[in-house]
Formats: C-alpha cells, sequence, structure tokens
C-alpha cells in the first residue's frame, strides 16, 4: 500500500506543489535563521554566522528543488510543461493548427467510422456462446436460384448420422406467419426452429425460456420466441408479453420468451416457433421429401473436431446420397454443399464493400497524413533557428524530439478527438449501408475495441510526424546551432522527403478517383438498364389474402380470395385516375421463391444438358399492360383462359431462347417437372405457350434475367395477389384510396407493401448508390487535400529559392522562364504521381471487379477521365506558387539577401 | 579530525525517526542537529538532503508536520512520530540491530590477526 500511496501523493504534488512553495521557502528560511542565531550565541559575528549557517545548508535552492522532486514527479512535470508549451506554440499558429487538425480529423474519423463497422460486421467474436465453433451448411447447384438450395428433412437426417464432426444440428426454415392484433392484421417473418436449435446455436434468453426438444413434433402446443428486434419492433419491449396468447395464422400461440440480440441468416426473423404452428412443417411431404428443401442449416463443431474433418465428412454423405438418390440429384446441375464458419457467411455480402471503404478511407488518412507531414516539415523548418536557440539553451536532442513528440500528440489528439464526434454521425450513416449487406448492422458500435483503434492511429501519426523531422544526431547540436543561428535551410536536397509525400499524395488520388469513378460509372450503367416494365406511374400493393396453411391444405379458400380479389380491382379501376388494373404474383420486379424444373413436350433433354428451371409467375389478362409490359409474340392472357379451360402459359424472352433456340415457341406445350412438385398444389400437367413477352429485371438490374413462366391467376392457386395499378399521373396519391379499397374488402388482411415500380426499382439500387457517393467523397476528399498539399510544397520551396530566383531574375530571366522553372518541378511530380497512381488503380480495380457492373475494369473512359481530372488540378495547385515566383521583384530580393 | 560521511537514504529516515521517537515533536533545524550532535559532528546534512527526507516520510504516513511557535517565538513546522511511524521505527530498528550483530561477526578480525 505504501508505494502507491506515495504515488498518488506525488502526482496530487505535480498539480499542487506551486501552492505548498510559500511554505518550503518558510521553513528553509527558518532553518537558516535558527542556525545563524545558534552560531552567534556561540560568539560569530552576525555576517560570519549567516554565511557559516548558508555554506552549511548546501544552498536553499537547491534544496527547494530537491524538496520538489521529491513532492511531485518530475518526469510528469517536464511533460506537462512541454504539453503546455506545445498549446502555447500550436496557439501562436492558429492556422496551421486548425488546418491540421480538421485533416486528421476528417481521416481519422473516417477512419474510425469505417473500423466500426469492419469490427462490428466482420471481426467481432458472434454473440452467440461458442460462436466460433458453428458452421453453416450451403447446398448448392448450377442454374438460377442455385446459390442456395436448403436442404430437406431426410438430408439432414443423414448429416445426423454421417458426421460426427458435427456435434449439433439445428434446422430453421423461413416462414411468414399473419399475426391478428388489434389494430389488424400483420405478416411476419418468421423462423420454424427445431426444439435444439437454440441449444446448438449457444443463445440464451432475455426473459422466460427458449424451445426445447420436447416442443418438437406434431402433438405439441405452438409456442413462440420472439427475436429481441422482434419483440423492439413488435411489441415495443413489453416486459409483460412473456406467457401472454397471440393468434396466429388462426391459431392461439405462446410467447413463451425473448432472445437475446443475435444476428440471423439468410434472413431476419422476428420470431421463431416450433413446427407445429405449420402443418406443411410437420406433414409426411416436409419430413420424407428429399427434394423438399426448405431448411436451412447451422450445425456446431463437436468439440475435437475441426472445420477440415467436418468438410471430408460432410462431402463423403454428400456423395453417397447422390449416388444412391439418383432422381434427387440431376447431375448436370452439379449439386455441392459448402461448410461455412457462420460468422464468415454473416459477413459474406457485407465483406467487399466494407473492406472497400476501410481501404478508402485508409487512403484518405495516408494523403492527410502526408500533408499534416508537409506542414510539419516546413514549420520545423522555419522553426529551426528557435530549435537551435533552445539547444544552445541546453536542451539536448532527446528533449528537443520529445517536445516535437509532445506537440504532435496533441495535434493528433485533439484531431482525433474531434474524429471521434464525426465518427458518431458518420456509424449512423454507414449503419444504415450496411444493414442491406449484413444482419450484425445493429453490433456496429463506437466501443473500447474502436476507440483503441482510433487511439493507436492518433499515436502512429504523431510518432510518424516526430520523426520525420529533421533533427541532428545526439552530441552533433553545436554546428546545427551555429549554422542555424542565421540561416534558414530549405534546399532542394531536404525537400526530397516533402516531394515524395506529393508523389504519394496524387498517386493514392488517383486510385481512389478511379475508384469512385468506376463505381459511378457502374451507376450510370445500372440507371440505364431498362427493367422491362412501366416505372412510371405504376403502384404495386401485395396483399397476402391466403396464409401458407390455407394454400396448401384448404383448396376452397383459393376461391373466395379470387372473388375478393377481383372486387378490390374492380373498385380500384373505377377510382378517378386509374388506367388499368392487373392482379399477379409476386411483386413486379422481384424474384418469384417459387421455382421449378421445366421439360418441353416432344424434347428430351440432351444427355449431360442441366435441367432448365424458371420462376413461377401469375398475372390476370390486365396485367401486363398495367405494368407496362411488352408482348413480342402471340397473345395476353383473356378472360376465357379459367379453370377448366384449357392450360395455358406465357413465357419471357429468356426460357424461349433457352427452350427454342430456333423455333417458333407459340403453340408448343411445356410443363414443370421434378420430384419436388409433389409437395405443392401445382400440377404437372402439359399447358401450352400462347405468348412470349419481354424479359424484365427481377433479379435486379445488375443479374441477368431469369426464365420466367406466366400462368393465367384465375388457373392456379393464389399463393398471393399483388395488385398493380397504373393511372395517367399522380399515382402516389392513389395510394390512400386504394388501401380503403383493399381495407374495405379484406379488413383482416394484411398490406406486405405498397411501392410504386420506381421505388422498387430504388431500393435495388441504393445500396450501390451510397457505396459510390461514400468511395466519390473520399475521392474528392483526397483530391483537394492533396491539391492543398502540391500547391502548399512548391509555394514553400518558391519562398525558400526567394533569393535564387531574385538573383536569377536579376541575371535576365524573365518571368516566364521562372513561372515554367515552377511549373516543371510541380509537373515532374505531378507526372510521377499519375502514374504510379494508374498502376495502383489497375490493381485496385481488378480487386473491386464484383462491384462492377456494365463497365471493364479497365474501362478506358474513367482511367483517361480521371487522368486529366488529376492533371487539370495538378496543374492549377502548382500555377499558383509559379504565378507568385515570377512575381518576386528582383530589386527587394537582391537588396534583403 | 575525523572524516564527514556521507548519509546513506534508508540509515537518515531510520535516525530521523529516532530522533522524533526519542525527542518529540521537532523541526528540521532540530532534527539536523540532534543527527550532528549524536554523530559527534562526523556527519552533516545540507538542506537538500534533510528536507526531501522530512517531505517522503511524511507522504509514507510516518510522520505528520504542523506550524507551530517554537520555543524562542519563532513560527517552525514541527515534525512528529505517527503510530505507523512508531512501528516502522521498531521494526527497522530490529532489522537494523541484526544486520549490524551479522556484519560485526562477518568483520570479526581472525585469531592472529591484528585488530584493525
Amino acid at each position: 500500500m505504501r508505494p502507491l500511496r506515495v504515488a498518488l501523493r506525488r502526482l496530487a504534488g505535480v498539480f499542487t506543489k506551486h501552492r505548498a512553495d510559500p511554505d518550503l521557502t518558510e521553513e528553509l528560511q527558518a532553518h537558516l535563521e535558527m542556525e545563524t542565531a545558534e552560531h552567534v550565541r556561540r560568539g560569530l559575528a552576525p555576517d560570519e554566522a549567516r554565511r557559516q549557517a548558508l555554506l552549511a545548508s548546501g544552498g536553499l535552492t537547491q534544496a527547494a528543488e530537491a524538496v520538489r522532486d521529491q513532492r511531485g514527479l518530475p518526469w510528469i512535470e517536464s511533460a506537462v510543461a512541454d504539453m503546455r508549451y506545445a498549446i502555447r506554440a500550436l496557439r501562436r499558429s492558429p492556422a496551421f493548427t486548425t488546418v491540421v487538425v480538421l485533416t486528421l480529423a476528417l481521416g481519422i474519423g473516417a477512419n474510425t467510422a469505417i473500423f466500426s463497422v469492419v469490427h462490428g460486421v466482420l471481426l467481432k467474436p458472434l454473440p452467440h456462446e461458442g460462436g466460433d465453433r458453428l458452421v453453416y451448411l450451403r447446398h448448392s447447384m448450377d442454374g438460377p436460384g442455385g446459390a442456395s438450395l436448403a436442404f430437406s428433412v431426410p438430408e439432414v437426417r443423414d448429416f445426423r448420422t454421417g458426421a460426427p464432426a458435427l456435434a449439433g444440428i439445428a434446422e430453421y426454415s423461413s416462414w411468414t406467419v399473419t399475426l391478428q392484433r388489434d389494430q389488424g392484421a400483420e405478416r411476419v417473418p418468421v423462423g420454424l426452429v427445431t426444439g435444439n436449435y437454440f441449444d446448438v446455436m449457444g443463445l440464451s434468453p432475455v426473459r422466460g425460456r427458449l424451445t426445447r426438444p420436447s416442443d418438437d413434433g406434431a402433438g405439441v402446443p405452438p409456442v413462440m420466441v420472439l427475436t429481441y428486434g422482434g419483440w423492439l419492433k413488435r411489441f415495443g419491449g413489453d416486459a409483460a408479453i412473456v406467457g401472454k396468447q397471440l393468434r396466429v395464422d388462426g391459431q392461439s400461440v405462446t410467447v413463451i420468451g425473448v432472445l437475446q440480440p443475435a444476428p440471423f441468416f439468410p434472413d431476419r426473423p422476428e420470431a421463431l416457433l416450433n413446427m407445429v404452428i405449420s402443418e406443411h412443417h410437420t406433414s409426411s411431404y416436409m419430413v420424407e421429401g428429399r427434394t423438399h428443401r426448405m431448411t436451412e442449416v447451422v450445425a456446431r463443431l463437436a468439440p475435437a473436431a475441426t472445420l477440415a474433418l467436418a468438410r471430408a465428412e460432410v462431402a463423403a454423405v454428400a456423395t453417397r446420397i447422390q449416388a444412391e438418390f439418383k432422381d434427387a440429384y440431376d447431375p448436370g446441375s452439379h449439386h455441392r454443399i459448402a461448410v461455412i464458419p457462420f460468422r464468415e457467411v454473416l459477413g459474406e455480402r457485407a465483406r467487399l464493400t466494407v473492406w472497400l471503404l476501410m481501404g478508402a478511407a485508409a487512403f484518405v488518412l495516408i494523403i492527410a497524413a502526408a500533408n499534416v507531414a508537409n506542414l510539419t516539415l516546413m514549420r520545423g523548418v522555419r522553426r529551426e533557428q528557435e530549435l537551435a536557440v533552445r539547444a544552445a539553451l541546453g536542451a539536448g536532442v532527446a528533449r528537443l524530439r520529445r517536445l516535437l513528440l509532445v506537440e504532435n500528440l496533441a495535434l493528433a489528439f485533439l484531431g482525433a478527438l474531434l474524429g471521434v464526434v464525426l465518427a458518431v454521425f458518420g456509424v449512423q450513416l454507414l449503419t444504415s449501408l450496411v444493414e442491406r449487406y449484413s444482419p450484425r448492422a445493429n453490433e456496429i458500435r463506437l466501443d473500447a475495441v474502436v476507440l483503441t483503434f482510433t487511439v493507436v492511429l492518433a499515436t502512429t501519426v504523431a510518432l510518424l510526424l516526430s520523426f520525420l523531422a529533421s533533427l541532428p544526431r545526439e552530441g552533433g547540436l553545436a554546428p546545427w546551432i551555429l549554422a542555424g543561428a542565421h540561416r534558414l535551410t530549405g534546399g532542394w536536397s531536404k525537400q526530397r522527403l516533402q516531394r515524395g509525400l506529393v508523389v504519394v499524395q496524387i498517386a493514392v488520388s488517383v486510385v481512389l478517383l478511379a475508384g469512385a469513378g468506376l463505381l459511378t460509372r457502374t451507376m450510370i450503367r445500372l440507371s440505364e438498364v431498362r427493367t422491362g416494365l412501366r416505372t412510371e406511374e405504376v403502384l404495386a400493393i401485395d396483399v397476402p389474402l391466403l396464409t401458407p396453411q390455407e394454400i396448401l391444405f384448404n383448396p376452397g379458400a383459393d376461391a373466395s380470395a379470387k372473388e375478393r380479389y377481383d372486387r378490390m380491382r374492380d373498385e380500384i379501376r373505377a377510382l378517378p385516375g386509374v388506367v388499368d388494373v392487373g392482379i399477379g404474383y409476386p411483386i413486379p420486379l422481384r424474384s418469384s421463391e417459387v421455382r421449378f424444373d421445366v421439360k418441353v413436350d416432344g424434347k428430351p433433354l440432351g444427355v449431360g444438358e442441366a435441367m432448365p428451371r424458371a420462376e413461377f409467375r401469375l398475372a390476370n389478362p390486365e396485367y401486363f399492360h398495367a405494368a407496362g409490359m411488352t408482348l413480342v409474340s402471340g397473345r395476353p392472357f383473356a378472360t376465357t383462359d379459367r379453370r377448366g379451360g384449357g392450360r395455358v402459359v406465357i413465357i419471357n424472352q429468356t426460357l424461349a431462347d433457352r427452350l427454342f433456340p430456333d423455333q417458333d415457341p407459340l403453340g408448343n406445350r411445356i410443363a414443370w417437372t421434378g420430384d419436388v412438385l409433389r409437395f405443392t398444389p401445382i400440377s404437372p400437367e402439359w399447358r401450352t405457350i400462347v405468348g412470349v413477352v419481354a424479359n424484365t429485371q427481377d433479379g435486379g438490374l445488375d443479374a441477368k434475367p431469369t426464365a420466367v413462366v406466366f400462368h393465367p391467376y384465375a388457373q392456379e392457386l393464389a399463393l398471393s395477389g399483388t395488385l398493380v395499378i397504373r393511372a395517367d399521373s399522380g399515382v402516389a396519391h392513389l395510394t390512400a384510396a386504394a388501401t380503403r379499397v383493399v381495407r374495405r374488402i379484406a379488413p383482416t388482411a394484411p398490406i406486405d407493401e405498397i411501392l410504386t415500380i420506381a421505388q422498387i426499382k430504388d431500393q435495388s439500387v441504393s445500396p450501390r448508390r451510397l457505396n459510390a457517393a461514400l468511395i466519390a467523397s473520399f475521392g474528392m476528399l483526397a483530391v483537394l487535400i492533396a491539391a492543398v498539399g502540391i500547391a502548399g510544397v512548391l509555394g514553400f520551396a518558391v519562398s525558400a529559392r526567394t533569393p535564387e530566383i531574385g538573383i536569377r531574375m536579376s541575371l535576365g530571366a524573365d518571368r516566364g522562364r521562372v513561372q515554367r522553372m515552377v511549373l516543371a518541378e510541380g509537373g515532374l511530380l505531378l507526372g510521377i504521381g499519375l502514374a504510379v497512381g494508374v498502376a495502383g488503380a489497375f490493381f485496385a480495380a481488378r480487386v473491386i471487379r464484383g462491384l462492377l457492373f456494365g463497365v471493364e475494369p479497365h474501362d478506358p473512359t474513367t482511367f483517361v477521365g480521371v487522368g486529366v481530372l488529376m492533371a487539370v488540378i495538378g496543374i492549377v495547385a502548382c500555377w499558383i506558387p509559379a504565378l507568385r515566383a515570377s512575381r518576386i521583384d528582383p530589386a527587394i530580393t537582391m537588396r534583403s539577401l | 579530525m575525523t572524516a564527514k560521511l556521507d548519509v546513506q537514504q534508508g540509515t537518515l529516515a531510520l535516525m530521523i525517526l529516532r530522533t522524533l521517537d526519542v525527542l518529540g515533536p521537532l523541526h528540521g533545524y532540530g532534527v539536523a542537529r540532534r543527527i550532528e550532535e549524536t554523530s559527534k559532528n562526523r556527519l552533516t546534512l545540507n538542506y537538500g538532503t534533510l528536507y526531501p527526507a522530512l517531505v517522503k516520510l511524511e507522504q509514507e504516513g510516518v510522520v505528520t508536520a504542523e506550524w507551530r511557535q517554537s520555543e524562542n517565538n519563532r513560527r517552525a513546522k514541527y515534525y512528529a512520530l505517527t503510530g505507523a511511524g512508531r512501528k516502522q521505527l521498531a521494526r527497522e530498528t530490529r532489522d537494523w540491530q541484526r544486520t549490524a550483530e551479522l556484519i560485526a561477526a562477518f568483520l570479526a578480525p581472525r585469531r592472529g590477526e591484528e585488530a584493525p
């Protein structure tokens, strides 16, 4: 305890010793006088007595100093003194300080904000207990919709028995339920899970309990666990919700608990229920159907198992079942199963974008730090006199170095402080961007790890800046003192470092600009993509009238649903301004989740040829006109295409090209095929092609159009219904009136979405746009800082060379020649920087290839544009100091030499 | 004349504590005089040695200081032992005596050797 006590008192002494000083003086004085008095008493003359006393004291000042050192902490005191000095020095040059602090604040702020995203979304350990042992199994194959197939229950059983490296396998099935509440019906995305789910995932409840294996099977009561997000969103975090009964899909369900905050994949459920809520999930279709793939699988590695072992075992199982069940695995489609750490799969979609932003931010910081370094170097040269004086007064090299360090630390931390304030706002913006890509966006925080990163960043910058300044080696101060007293050093040779930094700035700016250019061109290309639909004045209202339960098990419900859809169509059609109303499934410009294999009558599949697949969509006769889709050939659906009539379909151009490359598709017959059809209400009958429509960009503007088969909405089950309303103007104003119609006809039905087609289109590109805008603003920022950097360094060179230029001019050099001289200096730096930057940009473009659309990574237009832009800005930046150089008056200069 | 000795830090603290124990509360001058007298003037204490030592003892909480009128009506800062100080003194005295005995035994003249 004692050393601590001493340390605390000494620390307190650092701040209080000045107050105690009169005390000390008085004490020492008292000592001196008592001793003098004693000497006098022994018979010395007063003067001699005092002299003797002083002699014995060893010096009052030295004693006071020694006491002060004992009282406080000498090194802290000199640091405090350095700090005071640094702050004073910075206050004396407010312009320098402001520029440096702002520059660093931008650089450090951007990096802090984006690092918080990298950390929250990609690096941070999962909130799941033992989350690094969780793996996600991905089943994929070639062809549309083949990227993520999910698993069937029999397949999961195969892994349970065949892959002991997976200690527990949790099953999760995406589902949507309708929640009846006092304020109306709500569609809620949920997950149906097995009882072992939470145990395998390592998740705990924050309220109540979670489901367990006893909740599995058919004869149990349905229960619901709210996810943390769902609890907040639907019930405002009401703690009393646990134990309550909710009306879900017409059944009474007990809320048993609230789950801790946790990310999900691939979708974001608001609640998790046991399987019993869905008759389908406990039916033999689901439990026995090998091709009925509706289950996502996350597994926990067994304690001793490695990822490699799990992969090997899973691959062995896959090989065995593919050999055993040939019908379930079309060899031409290449089924494969990947075992991926769960954390990786959660960050999968965000990874490239987030690292791209991190890279861009790092570049901005490099440019900013280079600029600050240049400013510091220039200021350092101007300060050589001052430092020389300080050296002459006895400050050692170490002390001078420390002084610079303290000053740079002060600058860097002021910058960091302001940067963190900027980051607070940046994080909000970034979170809304990353939300589209990552289920972990709500884990983004400016937490201790991120702030540590910021502190390390600021300290690194300060250290680099301090060691850039040229101080002589220890012991080499003497010549420097002599020289520094009367000479400002600023010759060309000394500027090599500064010029190097300018080249770096230009190069990095070019890389950033090229990235911004490519992403902007991507945006332009995307906006030029034709959706295949009319985007103006078209409104879509998605109203699912039937629950999945009713669609699958209650055929009678379909007729009444269609009758209500027709009434909605008729009434909305009568609203003023409405041109046409179509009914279809699903929402236009969005992919249909329902996809099956297709076969053609009389055209068997070639050997090894992959099974063609297509999306299942519904349309009524008015749909194509209302949505503004182009009929390439044939006819639209007619009112005569009804149940009981001849089965007809309309296919899109992609499917027509795929199935009938050199033949007119009209009149041919196609049918859905595959084992999986058994589990659906969709029949495998032959259907005659009566029309071909142009492609629409349902998978996103950057996706290849997929094959689509439209069915007459009257001939199939109404899986859901989307009203497509086309108006002659102001379609957005129709929203309220159309909603009233829907509410009146179907008061208990949830309205999933009301959007204009333009909004749907915009949604599919807005993350990209924000991304491009961020990179572009980083790019502009970089160029701005770099331009200031070039102008600053050249300007400084000019002022350092004023005498030389003066002499040149008095010897006959004209203004143009001086200007050219300075411009050539700048042009050389610009040229090297551009060359290095273009080379770097070629490399960087290859890295971001995955984010580009319609633009080659080495797009010449972008590269030339960026080069020209950078050159123009660079030349302007050189021109200012060049003009200044040419205005130097030789007469004045010569006199001041 | 005997050679003057420099005081070692640790021993000075012990001397100060012992002085305060024997004489009661005392000012810096008094402590210095007493130590010099006890050492028969073989030790001299300059202020730069004495006062930092006093401050250190104060920081350690083994002495306290307070301003008082001195015997000849002068204001002076008086140092006094605390309870902790008394304990430390007892402990250090014991340690020193043991060390001194040990060293004495160690440096005792060998048989047949002249005493130094």
